[in-house]
């Protein structure tokens, strides 16, 4: 058992999910919200990692952070960092592969909202970190709930994309899921048969346990009546 | 206080026209779907941005697009009833009343309030979707209330709870209305509950404002014929305005009514306002319409009345009134509709041929044209 990459892939997926409710919670909103003609495409481009091929998103995200490109240098003069095969790229390449996973269920969350209460919020006085805090978040924590989770469990289980942007440096970039593939090139059974089924239970417990609370929440809070 | 509303906009849906609202009075926005009541509501709460408007509450002015103002609707003190409530699903009663609050003082004043809403102390702790309609309903007036909003706006408010739970209602509105010195804007497609609730009339149609004023002026004298549409005023005749000649009565003009060989010249008071020759709609109020039993009694109506021979077509009994289809038989093909209450009942069968005098003093000539061009009466 590599724990060692069993803590980075936790680290990592805390970190994403951390870095990402917000800027799906804002983005969310304003998907659901927006009269823009451009929502669509906004939307469309922001579903493509669910279409794309691992590998096509981990060669473009390789070609966007390396050390040629200008955000690969702005990191390196600037922090003196390395974006490509570190944890620091891994995060940004793990943050854009999970955007449809913490957009949707937030994006739906808000939709389900009636505008009429967005409104009356408006009409009550209420300011917007006000509406935030007392009506939109209790209305949308399930949204959150789903987001935070399928986020996390995303990227415990992410190979193609993390494999081309951080390569496989124990310690640094390899994940739980590239230690299994190594485990298995190395036919070490034993080992990889234990890490699989750790991160399987891991998943199964994280979905178990957003699908219970989202079922006690349903229960404890009546229907948002349009 | 007085709230002044003028909007004139083209997209994305056309809104034009004026109203005005005094401290304590209630105006009720009436009109067929789609005629912009809403919108013109949503407008003085800010959630619409109109084009061209200026909406002022006294000396506040919420919106002036010439002079590029636009109060947003948190900063307007406007109190809101909701069509559909609108109430937090995830707040009891007593926090969605005490949600436009601050301060230490909120739960007593939003307790207060819903008191005086009639909501009983026991629900005060029940989400909305525990309450029923009309609890629903106060819950969301005491919302609009608590904060003493500068207007009070009320969208459709009563048109998702049935009948008994409305008569309440009423009777809670108007209990309010006398603690409440704000102007109040009702927006309703229920003529009955604009006249039972409102000191004047705003109607609309497609988005423009025909007309304001008191139900029973509108109905002795609106607009146009759109405006006599939307108020339901069953005695409307088309004619023509032929003016005034040298056998016209002073201050009168001629209206032709009916366009066979039985037309009748009627003469009507002329104020100038539409040129000889135009189409017209014209309208007689119920009071200006009398039964008599002889043709003598007919006779001896006023100088300007008209005495016309009606058979009776139909006759349905409404509790304490009596509501009678007339049908003309002396002048052009043409029903009346009158109500008969108190000492005017009197036995009739259908088929039945009486007289009818028509005074017409109270005859009102309109355009036929309808929209915001056609805003001037004759009559």
């Amino acid at each position: 058992m590599d724990w060692t990459a069993l803590t980075l892939s936790l680290k990592l997926a805390g970190a994403t999910v951390l870095l990402l409710l917000p800027l799906g919670l804002w983005l969310g909103r304003w998907v659901a919200r927006t009269p823009s003609r451009w929502k669509i495409w906004v939307e469309a481009a922001m579903l493509l990692p669910l279409v794309l091929p691992p590998t096509v998103l981990g060669y473009y995200l390789l070609v966007g952070l390396g050390n040629s490109s200008p955000l690969g240098q702005w990191a390196q003069q600037l922090f003196g960092v390395q974006l490509t095969f570190s944890f620091t790229g891994l995060l940004i390449a793990s943050l854009v592969f999970n955007i449809p996973f913490a957009l949707q269920p937030l994006q739906r969350a808000y939709e389900n909202v009636p505008r009429s209460l967005h409104e009356a919020a408006l009409v009550c006085g209420l300011s917007a970190w006000e509406r935030f805090t007392k009506v939109d978040l209790p209305l949308v924590w399930p949204g959150i709930m789903s987001a935070a989770v399928m986020t996390f469990a995303h990227t415990l289980g992410e190979f193609g994309v993390v494999l081309m942007v951080g390569g496989s440096i124990p310690g640094e970039t390899q994940t739980i899921a590239i230690a299994i593939y190594d485990r298995v090139q190395a036919f070490d059974t034993r080992s990889a048969h234990l890490m699989s089924l750790t991160l399987l239970l891991i998943s199964l417990l994280a979905i178990g346990a957003s699908l219970l609370a989202s079922r006690r929440l349903g229960r404890s809070r009546p229907e948002v009546t349009p | 206080m007085s709230l002044q509303v003028s909007i004139d906009q083209t997209l994305p849906m056309r809104l034009t026209g004026a109203f005005h609202c005094a401290p304590g009075q209630l105006v009720a926005l009436v009109g067929p779907s789609g005629a912009g009541k809403t919108s013109l509501l949503r407008g003085i709460a800010g959630l619409m941005k109109p084009q061209h408007a200026r909406i002022s509450v006294g000396s506040a002015c919420w919106c002036d697009t010439a002079q590029g103002l636009f109060v947003p609707p948190q900063l307007r003190n406007v109190g809101l009833v909701f069509q559909d409530y609108a109430l937090m699903p995830h707040m009891n009663a007593l926090d969605n009343v005490a949600l436009p609050l601050r301060g230490p003082e909120r739960l007593i004043r939003a307790r207060d309030m819903l008191r005086r809403v009639g909501l009983a102390p026991e629900h005060m702790q029940r989400r909305p979707a525990q309450l029923s309609g009309g609890q629903q309903q106060r819950v969301a007036v005491a919302r609009a209330l608590v904060r003493e909003p500068a207007v009070l706006l009320l969208d459709e408010p009563f048109s998702a709870v049935d009948q008994m739970n409305r008569q309440t209602l009423y009777a809670l509105l108007a209990e309010l209305r006398e603690d409440i010195a704000v102007p109040m804007v009702l927006v309703t497609h229920d003529l009955n509950e604009a006249r039972l609730l409102a000191d004047e009339l705003v109607v609309m149609a497609e988005g423009v404002v025909l007309q304001q004023g008191r139900a029973d002026a509108i109905h002795r004298a609106p607009r146009n014929a759109r405006v006599a549409d939307i108020v339901g005023i069953a005695n409307r005749f088309d004619g023509v305005w032929l003016g005034a000649d040298a056998n016209s009565p002073a201050g009168t003009g001629w209206l032709r009514w009916g366009s066979t060989d039985a037309a009748l010249h009627l003469p009507v008071r002329d104020k100038g306002r539409i040129e000889p020759g135009q189409s017209v709609a014209w309208v007689v109020p119920g009071e200006g319409l009398r039964l008599c039993e002889e043709p003598a009694a007919a006779s001896a109506a006023p100088v300007n009345g008209l005495g016309l021979t009606v058979r009776v077509v139909t006759l349905r009994h409404l509790g304490d009134v009596w509501l009678l289809r007339l049908q003309c038989l002396d002048g052009p093909q043409a029903s009346f509709q009158i109500m008969l209450t108190g000492p005017q009942v009197r036995p009739l069968v259908p088929g039945q041929v009486l007289q009818m005098c028509m005074d017409l003093a109270m005859l009102h000539i309109m355009p036929i044209k309808t929209g915001a061009g056609a805003l001037v009466s004759a009559g």
